[in-house]
Parts: C-alpha cells; sequence; structure tokens
C-alpha cells in the first residue's frame, strides 16, 4: 500500500470533503442577514457618527461574530438536528462537516470576530459580542434550548443584542435608543418562534426539545403568542416617540403591527387542522417580514437623513 | 496479524472528485486570508489617518 493512499485515510479522518458553502451554511446566514440589518440600524439611530470604513469593519466583525456562534449552536445541536427534518439536511447531520472541523471553525471565528471588533470599534462593543456569543453558544444552545419551554424566550436575548453592539460601536455605551431596539427584537422573538413550534412540534417531541406547544400545549401557546404581540406592537412604535423613527416609521410600525396582532388572534381562533398550519406559517413569514421592515425605515430615515421627524414625546 | 493487517483503517481514501472538492475549500480560503490583509491594510491606514506617514524612517 502507497504512503499516499495512508496520508488520505489519516488525513479523512481529520478533515472532511465540505466545501466553502458549507461552511458559509454553518454561519446560519439568513440569521446573519438580520443580525447586519439590525446592528447597522443600531449604528444609525445612535447619537453620533463613526468613520463608513470602521462602521463596515464593525459590522463585519459583528457579522461573523454572529455567524460564529450559529456554527458553536450547530456544532452542539448536531445530534437533535439529524432527528428533525428543517435541519436534517445542516452540513454536520449530512456529514458534509466533521463535528471536530466546526468546533474549531466556530472558535477561531469567535475570537476573531471579538478581537477585530476590539481593535476597530471599542472594549466594550467587543465585550457585548462575546457576551452575545457567550449567551448563545452556551447560555441558550447547550442550557435553555433543551431545559425549558422559556428557551427561545430568554434566548431571544442574544438576537436582540447586536442594536446594542451597534450603538456601542458608535458612542461607547449604551443608550435608549438600542434598549428600544432591544426590546422589540425580544418580544418579537416568541410569537416568530412558536408560531413555527406549533407547526414542528413533532420534530421537536422527537428530539426531546421541551418548545412551548409540546409542553404547555398549543392552546397555552396559542394564548402567549396573543400576548407577546399585544405587548410588541405599541413597544415597536416607540421609536417614533422618542424622535428616532419619522412619520414614515409611525406609519409602518402602526400598520404592520396591526397586521402581526391580527395574525396572532388568526392562529389562536383556528387551532384545528389544515387552517391552523397555514395560520401559523402566515404569521412565522410575516414575523420576519415586519422585523426587516421596522429596522429598515429606522435605517432608511436615521442612515440616508430621510426623516420627516415628529415630535418628541418621550425621552 | 491477519492476511489485512496492513491495509489502513478507518475511512475510504478521498475521490478525485472528492479531492477536487478540497481544493476549492483551499482556494476559497486563500482567497479569505488575502481579503483578511487588505482588511487590516484599510482599517489601520483609517485608524492612524494621515499620522501614518508621520514616523522616522
Amino acid at each position: 500500500m502507497s504512503a499516499a493512499f495512508e496520508t488520505r485515510s489519516e488525513a479523512a479522518m481529520t478533515a472532511s470533503t465540505g466545501e466553502a458553502r458549507d461552511f458559509f451554511a454553518l454561519l446560519k446566514p439568513r440569521v446573519m442577514s438580520l443580525v447586519v440589518v439590525t446592528a447597522l440600524t443600531g449604528m444609525a439611530t445612535a447619537p453620533g457618527t463613526v468613520h463608513p470604513v470602521l462602521a463596515a469593519a464593525a459590522l463585519l466583525a459583528i457579522a461573523v461574530g454572529a455567524g460564529a456562534s450559529g456554527c458553536l449552536n450547530m456544532w452542539y445541536d448536531a445530534d437533535i438536528d439529524a432527528l428533525m427534518s428543517r435541519t436534517a439536511k445542516r452540513p454536520i447531520p449530512s456529514g458534509r462537516i466533521l463535528p471536530s472541523e466546526a468546533l474549531a471553525f466556530g472558535l477561531t471565528l469567535s475570537v476573531g470576530s471579538v478581537l477585530v471588533l476590539g481593535l476597530v470599534a471599542n472594549a466594550l462593543a467587543a465585550a457585548m459580542l462575546a457576551f452575545t456569543i457567550f449567551f448563545y453558544a452556551v447560555v441558550y444552545s447547550m442550557w435553555l434550548k433543551r431545559w425549558t419551554p422559556q428557551n427561545i424566550v430568554i434566548g431571544g436575548a442574544a438576537g436582540a443584542f447586536p442594536p446594542m453592539i451597534g450603538e456601542a460601536v458608535v458612542t461607547g455605551h449604551f443608550g435608549w435608543h438600542s434598549l428600544v431596539l432591544f426590546a422589540i427584537i425580544f418580544l418579537w422573538t416568541p410569537p416568530h418562534f412558536w408560531a413555527l413550534a406549533l407547526v414542528k412540534s413533532g420534530d421537536y417531541a422527537r428530539a426531546g426539545i421541551p418548545m412551548m406547544p409540546n409542553v404547555a400545549g398549543p392552546a397555552a401557546t396559542r394564548r402567549q403568542i396573543v400576548l407577546y404581540s399585544l405587548i410588541m406592537a405599541p413597544v415597536a412604535v416607540l421609536p417614533a416617540l422618542m424622535g428616532f423613527g419619522g412619520a414614515l416609521y409611525l406609519a409602518v410600525s402602526v400598520t404592520t403591527g396591526l397586521a402581526m396582532i391580527g395574525l396572532s388572534l388568526r392562529v389562536w381562533r383556528r387551532s384545528e387542522g389544515q387552517p391552523a398550519v397555514k395560520a401559523a406559517y402566515s404569521l412565522f413569514g410575516f414575523s420576519i417580514l415586519y422585523l426587516f421592515l421596522l429596522f429598515a425605515v429606522l435605517l432608511v430615515e436615521n442612515g440616508l437623513g430621510l426623516m420627516w421627524a415628529l415630535p418628541v414625546v418621550i425621552g | 496479524m491477519s492476511e489485512h493487517g496492513n491495509r489502513p483503517q478507518g475511512p475510504a481514501p478521498f475521490s478525485p472528485e472528492d479531492m477536487a472538492r478540497r481544493r476549492r475549500r483551499s482556494v476559497a480560503l486563500a482567497l479569505v486570508l488575502g481579503g483578511l490583509v487588505i482588511f487590516f491594510f484599510v482599517v489601520t491606514l483609517v485608524k492612524t489617518g494621515p499620522a501614518i506617514m508621520n514616523r522616522p524612517l
């Protein structure tokens, strides 16, 4: 047997044949795009300015940090991902990437992104990014997810931190603007995820994840979806009342907020059969559009100077 | 030792297709590393500003 054959065999045990796109998939690109939009909005609404090149560099570091936490999540959850239809084709359960490769990739990107953010922005922003990665990879993935039905409620904080990191990049501290943006994402997470969990409860049961529909039941989950939407929609209007969202934001946040409440009520009313599935998918799909719209409008108004300002009511 | 004692254990060797995939992965990694070099160069210029030329040679 040739030496080359032995070398390749040994290599096959420590390295997969996964391609660059498989490694990119480990970063959860769709989640990363939401992080980019929310962090950029945090920067745009912050009272201050930052050099555009440094802003872009900081944004890249935040996006990579978010991707790294997604990668560590996929590494830790590979066992349960293999059991669920939604996640079975991910790079690790499908065998395209080895768990050890994903762990090394995630840890390298985590350390690298935090160091780069510290260099291009400041220590507070870097510390907050490190905490976000820790919160998502350790607190949510390793602890909350398999332990409590409040997993995505508390864990949702990880997805809500990026606007605060964005504000810290610009100002070096946290202010009310990014705290309100944090609250919007935090309150948006339960209705968004539970709409999906209602449809995929079989998947979650098979994987042993205590999602709300599996623990408290679909009826209680539907009530809580409505409750969170009722709290979230008014909170989402706050940027307009605090002066960092303009007239366009007020119109968009009110109309889409009412639509979110309407879709949540439809999920609550339609609890059986195909109409229930359709209602849950409608809410899930619209919730993504809702969050993108809110932050995109804030971004356009603040970032491009297209604000038609309203009188400040709060703050 | 059996008659198969000298055969390497573990996964099968890479096929030509696998090797091509690994090569593409290496090229992507090289591009990322090259991008990082440019990234750090540009960030250093911006952070340091005009003072980057103001140093003893």
